[in-house]
């Protein structure tokens, strides 16, 4: 079932604190047989298994919220990149490209705050994907996915504030017509 | 006499059609824009030319789908599943984004591919906010990463409550190359969110050189 706005916020915020309550530093790395999401520490990578030449997407909501957020994927030959505040309690996302040229392995990605922590997740690349460690018999997802929070359905704010501009515009129109009549100018 | 750079009139107009602009904005703004649903008539096998199914294709990841007739054309990251064992789903920050079940079947391969993506976000409408509009024989294009772009075309769209949700008819394994698109959908309440998920049924016809 997907989940209402607040229920979200919610659950993100309860997310967040255990992520930070997570030891930024000592903490114990997971391979590849940690599943697709495995991360250390307090940051996460999407996909955390990737192909050379793949996207990645690295979240982390352990930074405080007037921090500059960069990450480091020097390691595996992408460089250095940004990560920026989302709309999402605190979070912040970059992204970076595995280059093409990248070898089997796993590699260490580095998340820094300005305010001090530093953070690091394995990110596990394969030649073909994930092809190989496929199992023999798939697991299948279960139940609904949750990929909506209503936020289509709420008033529009862009119109609305289009609609008070206008409104303003004509009170002016108006003002100034009533203006003119009181100085005898005539309509 | 005195020089007037506007008449009257030309203010007049100018108000009135300020005040009209104004209060359609204002009326637009307040209405909800819940995403399309698909009728009855789209969950039916039937009633369109069905395109035969094509070979299956080998193994290679996704990395972009596009559905030209709801424009859609969004990257696709890998997805896992939750610890409760549902599909997980992209940042919902990032609303031109979809995903892909890296754990299954790539699409074009032989067996259920599975492509899941946001209907909206907290700032609005996301990549699969038209799903539901999608009809019976519309095209769905899937770029790999190997250079070729798998060619779906769609079956049936249906709707699922998510408290009765088919898992077997959405994900159980397929004789032939298939893939499900879903988001979400169903209908909206304010205590427990969207009730379900659209899910798109659909079949490989054929395939091209990106």
């Amino acid at each position: 079932m997907c989940t209402a706005r607040l229920l979200t916020g919610t659950a993100l915020a309860v997310a967040s604190a255990a992520l930070c309550a997570a030891p930024a530093y000592g903490a114990p790395t997971y391979g590849a047989e940690a599943g697709p999401k495995a991360g250390t520490g307090s940051i996460e990578l999407y996909p955390s298994t990737v192909a050379p030449g793949a996207e990645v997407t690295v979240n982390t909501a352990s930074c405080e919220a007037d921090d500059a957020v960069s990450g480091d994927a020097g390691a595996v030959g992408a460089g250095g990149f940004t990560l920026i505040p989302s709309a999402h309690e605190g979070d912040a996302v970059g992204h970076f490209e595995v280059p093409p040229s990248a070898q089997p392995g796993t590699y260490e990605i580095v998340v820094r705050c300005s305010s001090g922590t530093r953070m690091t997740g394995d990110l596990v690349v394969t030649l073909t994907s994930t092809q190989e460690s496929r199992p023999q018999t798939q697991v299948h997802p279960r139940g609904s996915v949750k990929t909506g929070v209503g936020g289509a359905l709420g008033p529009d704010p862009v119109q609305t504030a289009a609609g008070v501009a206008a409104l303003a515009v004509a009170a002016a129109g108006g003002t100034w017509l009533l203006h003119r009549r009181a100085r005898g100018d005539g309509i | 006499m005195r020089v007037r750079p506007f008449s009257n009139v030309s203010i007049a107009a100018a108000t009135l059609v300020a005040l009209l602009c104004g209060a359609w904005l204002l009326h637009r703004g307040a209405q909800t824009h819940a995403p399309p649903q698909p009728s009855a008539a789209q969950a039916r096998a039937g009633g369109h030319v069905d395109r035969p199914a094509a070979d299956a294709l080998p193994h290679s990841p996704p990395d972009r789908v596009r559905i030209p007739s709801i424009r859609v054309d969004a990257p696709l990251m890998g997805l896992g599943l939750s610890p409760q064992g549902s599909l997980d789903v992209p940042p919902a920050a990032r609303k031109n984004l979809a995903g892909w079940y890296e754990a299954g079947t790539a699409p074009g391969e032989k067996g259920t591919a599975i492509v899941a993506g946001h209907v909206d976000n907290a700032e609005g409408p996301a990549v699969f906010y038209r799903l539901g509009a999608l009809k019976k024989g519309s095209t769905i294009e899937v770029g790999r990463r190997d250079g070729s772009v798998a060619l779906f075309s769609v079956d049936t769209v249906e709707v699922y409550d998510a408290r009765d949700f088919p898992d077997e008819r959405v994900y159980g394994a397929a004789g032939r190359p298939e893939l499900r698109v879903i988001t979400c959908g169903g209908g909206y309440a304010a205590g427990t969110g969207y009730q379900g998920n659209v899910v798109v049924f659909a079949h490989l016809t054929g395939s091209r050189r990106a």
